[in-house]
């Protein structure tokens, strides 16, 4: 498993630094340009680097080529519009010789200022992710869709909403404050998150498929964390909390469907990730924050770190989900709370804890729920209403693989049962 | 060597709308260009290049401006290969990614060089 597969994706990856670079040389409101003069620019090189030999700085090569492809297109507007002065200006402004080769540095900062301005409060998440994946992941829009289980039409009123409202604003990329930029920090933990759980939580069955949305989150992460902007013990505890994870994807899902933690072939998580996560999770503690990352990136490293699913250490889980929802309070940290319990108390105590707690009404009628309470009943001995609550889970089922494995469940009850 | 050379012609269907690749169909492509170059490597003389649109047509009695957009398939570059025979030619070509677009067709000539 590879995280920095820079070679592999290489157009990809290349993709949103010089987008970014090139908006930060004309302005956000030539963002669409932008993206037309990168994608031109890697036909190019798509055409000539198999003639020729690749260059021997690719990121160069390609810049060359879409910046000069972005000015000539502006000249040509220019003429046609007739409206010189403004454009004009900003040209000459930006006209440095197209000979001045971005610096490795300049590139991954460009990408940074991009990723802090698109993700913007009056912006709705789901478009902001889509933004993000778009310009500066180097998705297309099908191949977004397809990602995210969402029709290609949305998808791309999804971007164009916040293109034009990005572009409408007119944004210089160094024109952003560093006060802005760090108000924006969590903002930016939160869409980076989201592509992370968005792969990672996929049901697609192309393995593939799910990784590339999980490292592209992680190569964001990674480069935040080096960043002066987005390096703080935040990040750091995002970034473990998500190679914590990534490092058991491959366990996550067989050829059946959905693997359950507790039948998961342990040999198969990848201890390099595991060790890279744990060195951040180190140093994330160095601050005085304590955030839901954190938190949750500790509760990863326990199972991480448990040599099997008996041998977990469930008391300092529970501790994390109490933790958790202190800090980030969702019903779902009880239900795992319960969970927790459960394995480590006995499902009697696991039980217990449902019942005491006060449940938003989505959160009972999901399948979550159901599955759930029918796994600490049949575990308690309540044949019939795990059964009952089994089947209720399966009603509810959001994708095939849910319902695999709640099937799979049901029909251990009945032969347990009988 | 006792090879023979070919002029691979590759015509693209015109009518096909231009759906733009993605950078990764694109990264996708490269590293199958470059995994044929490699295995082909002797039979590859020259990779060619792509014709402009740009033309004329010469006859003794007219000159006709290109582009020629009326025809549905337009010669959009050429490449030159070494082969032992023609089946040796078209079995390089039907590996290349060239052909894997279904707008795309190459013609295989023989260079009857005396």
């Amino acid at each position: 498993m590879k995280i920095d597969a820079h070679v592999e994706h290489l157009f990809r990856h290349e993709y949103g630094q010089l987008v970014a670079l090139l908006v930060r040389r004309l302005g956000m409101q030539h963002l669409d340009m932008a993206n037309d003069a990168v994608q031109w620019a890697m036909a190019q090189a798509l055409e000539h680097w198999p003639k020729t030999k690749p260059p021997t700085t690719p990121s160069a090569w390609l810049y060359q080529v879409a910046y000069r492809h972005a000015l000539s297109e502006i000249r040509g507007n220019q003429l046609k519009l007739q409206k010189l002065t403004r454009l004009h200006e900003q040209l000459d402004h930006a006209s440095t010789p197209p000979e001045d080769m971005p610096l490795s540095g300049e590139l991954n900062d460009a990408l940074l200022r991009m990723l802090f301005i698109s993700c913007d409060e009056d912006l709705a998440l789901e478009s902001q992710l889509v933004f993000t994946l778009k310009s500066l992941c180097g998705f297309s829009i099908e191949e977004i869709a397809y990602r995210l289980f969402i029709s290609e039409a949305n998808t791309y009123k999804r971007y164009s909403r916040a293109k034009h409202y990005l572009q409408a604003q007119k944004i210089e990329l160094d024109g952003v404050d560093v006060s802005t930029m760090a108000s924006r920090l969590s903002a930016v933990h939160r869409v980076i998150y989201l592509m992370f759980t968005e792969g990672y939580l996929s049901s697609h069955k192309d393995l593939a498929i799910r990784h590339d949305l999980c490292e592209e989150a992680i190569r964001l992460g990674q480069a935040l964390a080096k960043s002066t902007i987005g390096g703080s013990p935040e990040t750091d505890a995002l970034l473990a909390l998500m190679l914590l994870n990534f490092s058991r994807i491959q366990a996550r899902q067989n050829a059946q469907g959905l693997v359950l933690l507790q039948e998961q072939n342990r040999t198969l998580w990848d201890q390099q990730i595991i060790r890279q996560g744990l060195a951040y999770l180190q140093r994330s503690a160095s601050g005085e924050s304590l955030s839901r990352y954190h938190v949750e990136a500790g509760i990863a490293a326990e199972h991480c770190l448990a040599p099997s699913y008996q041998q977990t250490d469930w008391q300092k889980v529970v501790q994390g989900y109490q933790l958790l929802e202190q800090i980030a309070p969702s019903p779902f940290h009880i239900l795992n709370r319960a969970i927790a319990i459960a394995e480590w108390q006995g499902a009697a105590e696991g039980l217990r804890v449902l019942n005491a707690a006060n449940f938003p009404v989505w959160l009972e009628r999901s399948y979550h729920w159901f599955a759930v309470l029918a796994d600490l009943q049949y575990r308690c001995g309540e044949i019939g209403q795990a059964t009952n609550n089994a089947e209720l889970a399966l009603a509810q089922a959001p994708t095939e693989n849910t319902k695999q494995l709640l099937l799979k469940r049901l029909s251990a009850y009945n032969t347990n049962g009988d | 060597m006792s090879n023979k050379q070919y002029m691979c012609l590759l015509r693209s269907d015109n009518a096909e709308g231009c759906e733009k690749p993605s950078p990764s169909d694109m990264e996708v492509m490269y590293a199958k260009y470059q995994a044929w170059q490699t295995k082909f490597a002797d039979n590859i003389v020259d990779m060619g290049s792509k014709l402009g649109s740009e033309g004329a047509v010469v006859r003794h009695d007219s000159v006709k401006d290109g582009p020629f957009i009326e025809l549905k398939e337009v010669i959009g570059g050429y490449m030159l290969i070494s082969a032992a025979n023609k089946e040796a030619a078209i079995a390089v070509i039907q590996a290349s990614p060239m052909v894997e677009s279904s707008s795309v067709s190459i013609e295989i000539r023989e260079i009857n060089s005396l």
